[in-house]
């Protein structure tokens, strides 16, 4: 069925409805006036648009690439949305969102549905603009404006008629993502953090823990690699939160001691846009894949770890991992010439620094006792 | 102590020659500056170490500028070997800087001196206890940093050979001796050759009678009793020479080819290039004729393709997963993304897609042909 024989089948239909559909408009009016100062239009009464949009209508609207949507409204999940009896001006009325419809409407208002529900989003922005704020810096919405309309936008995370508020469980918002990028929700699902989420653990973190919500960075620049480190401490060196599951958190500060976690903080702290290519938390640990570290498909389990290496020293060898100090402050059982070595210069240094002191101080003392007695002479 | 045996004493005696002024200019530069560009990284979590770094270029820059001025230090280093055995085995001059037994008397004589528990202040020689002491300590740090800083430099070959736990235990020693190379310079170099009295010697070659009168007063006394250092015959010298410059000439070689291997055997620490990806490799010379257009279809499944670009390659519901088919892709960019997997696309290695495979697929979008139609998302209404 062509959209111009669908389009005279809808009007005959319509039109049956139009009169009481006006009637009802009528109804309608003075209530939207008499809010007319409010800054959310709540457009009371839809009866109206639920004429056509019913919640079982067969109706389908056909765009111009042949795509199709089904007109169907299930009014009920909008009056329990966020934008429905919970409004302090009562629900949100279709116009709200679709703006006045002019029947019968105009062809269909976009291209394809895609291109129709992307659109669609600009409208959030209208009233949301404290979410949409940093939107510009995110991923998704940088792609929507370089012409990628796969990108996601408002609908695609929130829903549309049925939006919910942004209290959603840590599990919902990791399917929510894994809805597109379903091969990293399956890796972060069979990871250490993925594995204690899903088990209902409310500490791990979920996506938006590590990604951030609508300015979501692109994980593969400068400025986040730079930043990663801090990321993982917000929770790894977190001494309540690490003590609950026995893990330490010097996991941080032996990482900035050490020659790679010196350097990214340097980098962080004076070019966070300049790549380093020391190795951040992820590099040795894993992203999304991360296992707890004696797991054997751990990628720091000591029979993995020279593998991990050569991922940036590829001509490493066997005793080169030793190199690593590890998490744990050196005693003399684990790293006995490491703890030789700072035990030497913790006595040397001193030693040498007092003799020479002790020398500087009793050639002033003659030169002081001198210059008394030189004057007591004068 | 004022006492005149000559009517005109000279008023400044020569102290050093004009090599070891020069030699003297290169340790005070490159000392300086590997202090600057080391001890900030030792200092890293401290905000003055971060300024600092920050107004030397970042840390990668400073790091080089390490590097290149350890380079001086290190060749310096092969130099006055060279010149210390030029004067020991050739012109047969006594080691004047080796310390022993009669330095440590020295230095109590002295201590007791200052404290007022002896009268006379020791009389010294041409190197006293302080500067031996000093030497001494330039020598120990120079060989102390350039062993450790080998290992630092070249962390994997180090690793080869002694076990891996050395090279954090090279870090701390380098570090620790730093701090304590710059700290007895600016206590002890600094006290005695700029505080107690400006002592320009090292920069103008002399020293005045009072510095020496009080500082080396034995060699003073020798230089006027008319003592000089004991000549040899010109044709010992002249054997000597014969001996010593092959042997120099040899020496000198294997050093600098130590040196050289020193600062290349590895960059491993100093590469500025972005993080090193391991990757397997791969070949882009598949010939795409061996392509089954039927064989690839199924693989386009078994290897799980169509989860993200959808069952007919032209993209799947995701963003992630881009059309092939109206790419206008090219056979070699083809093989590159799935051998390398781009952004979020795995990477798939010989072992998970043979060349052969790749070739299939390539004949199964190819008989596919541009499918506009199928360009879309298909997203279904909800």
């Amino acid at each position: 069925m062509t959209w111009r024989a669908r389009s005279a089948l809808f009007s005959i239909a319509a039109g049956v409805a139009l009169c009481a559909a006006g009637f009802l408009l009528m109804l309608a009016t003075p209530v939207t006036t008499a809010q007319a100062d409010q800054p959310v239009e709540a457009a009371g009464d839809d009866s109206a648009c639920l004429v056509c949009h019913t919640e079982d209508t067969p109706q389908q609207m056909t765009f111009a690439d042949g795509s199709q949507i089904s007109i169907a409204v299930d009014h009920a999940a909008l009056l329990a949305s966020v934008h429905g009896h919970s409004q302090p001006d009562g629900p949100l009325g279709c116009s709200s969102c679709h703006g006045e419809g002019i029947f019968p409407h105009d062809n269909p208002p976009a291209a394809s549905i895609r291109e129709y529900r992307v659109t669609q989003s600009n409208i959030c922005i209208d009233c949301h603009e404290d979410q949409s704020g940093n939107l510009g810096d995110g991923v998704h919405y940088t792609a929507l404006l370089m012409g990628n309309l796969r990108s996601a936008t408002c609908v695609d995370c929130h829903g549309a008629h049925d939006v919910q508020g942004p209290e959603r469980s840590a599990v919902d918002i990791a399917q929510t993502c894994g809805s597109c990028h379903q091969i990293v929700y399956d890796e972060f699902s069979q990871s250490v953090h993925g594995k204690a989420l899903l088990a209902g653990d409310p500490n791990v973190p979920t996506c938006i823990d590590c990604h951030g919500v609508h300015g979501i960075q692109h994980p593969t620049t400068a400025l986040f690699r730079n930043r990663s480190p801090q990321l993982c401490a917000g929770c790894h060196a977190d001494e309540q939160l690490m003590a609950q599951y026995g893990i330490t958190t010097n996991v941080f500060n032996s990482y900035l001691s050490d020659f790679h976690g010196t350097t990214v903080a340097l980098f962080e702290q004076i070019a966070p846009d300049v790549a380093s290519n020391k190795a951040v938390c992820y590099d040795c640990h894993g992203v999304h894949n991360i296992a707890p570290s004696d797991d054997n498909k751990s990628q720091v389990v000591r029979e993995n770890l020279l593998a991990t290496c050569q991922q940036c020293h590829p001509d490493a060898t066997a005793d080169f991992p030793d190199a690593w100090v590890g998490h744990f402050p050196p005693t003399f059982d684990s790293h006995p010439l490491l703890f030789v070595v700072d035990s030497f210069y913790t006595v040397l240094i001193p030693v040498v620094l007092s003799a020479f002191i002790f020398l500087v101080l009793t050639d002033i003392i003659r030169r002081v006792r001198r210059r008394i007695s030189g004057s007591d002479k004068a | 102590m004022a006492e005149s045996t000559r009517n005109t004493p000279p008023r400044a005696y020569r102290r050093f020659s004009p090599v070891q002024r020069f030699e003297h200019m290169v340790l005070l530069v490159s000392f300086t500056g590997l202090a600057l560009t080391g001890l900030p990284q030792r200092y890293a979590d401290q905000s003055w170490a971060q300024t600092l770094i920050a107004l030397m270029g970042g840390i990668e820059s400073i790091r080089i500028v390490h590097r290149i001025l350890a380079t001086i230090l290190m060749a310096e280093a092969i130099f006055h070997g060279g010149v210390i055995s030029y004067k020991l085995f050739v012109l047969g001059q006594r080691a004047t800087m080796l310390p022993g037994i009669r330095d440590l008397r020295d230095a109590i004589h002295w201590v007791l001196f200052n404290l007022g528990l002896r009268r006379e202040h020791p009389r010294l020689p041409r190197y006293n206890f302080g500067e031996k002491a000093e030497y001494l300590a330039v020598v120990w740090g120079t060989v102390i940093m350039i062993i450790t800083g080998y290992m630092l430099w070249n962390p994997i070959s180090t690793a080869s050979i002694l076990p891996g736990e050395v090279i954090p235990a090279a870090r701390a020693a380098h570090s620790a001796e730093a701090l304590l190379a710059v700290l007895s310079i600016v206590v002890w170099h600094m006290y005695n050759v700029h505080i107690r009295r400006f002592n320009r010697s090292m920069f103008t070659g002399k020293l005045s009678r009072e510095a020496m009168e009080e500082e080396h007063a034995e060699e003073l006394e020798a230089i006027e009793r008319g003592e000089t250092a004991p000549e040899h015959p010109p044709e010992v010298i002249a054997r000597r020479k014969r001996l010593f410059w092959p042997y120099a000439i040899i020496m000198t070689t294997i050093l600098v080819g130590g040196l050289i291997l020193f600062i290349t055997a590895e960059q491993t620490a100093i590469t500025l290039t972005t993080l090193p990806r391991r990757e397997a490799a791969f070949t882009t010379d598949i010939d795409p004729a061996i392509g089954r257009a039927e064989v690839g279809a199924a693989l386009w499944q078994d290897l799980d393709c169509h989860s993200c670009h959808g069952l007919d390659a032209a993209g799947g519901d995701s963003p992630i997963g881009v059309s092939i088919v109206d790419r206008n892709l090219e056979f070699e960019l083809f093989i590159r993304a799935v051998r390398r997997g781009p952004a979020e696309m795995p990477a798939y290695s010989t072992a998970r897609a043979s060349d052969q495979d790749i070739a299939d697929l390539w004949a199964w979008f190819t008989s596919l042909g541009t499918i506009e139609s199928a360009s879309l998302p298909a997203v279904s209404g909800s």
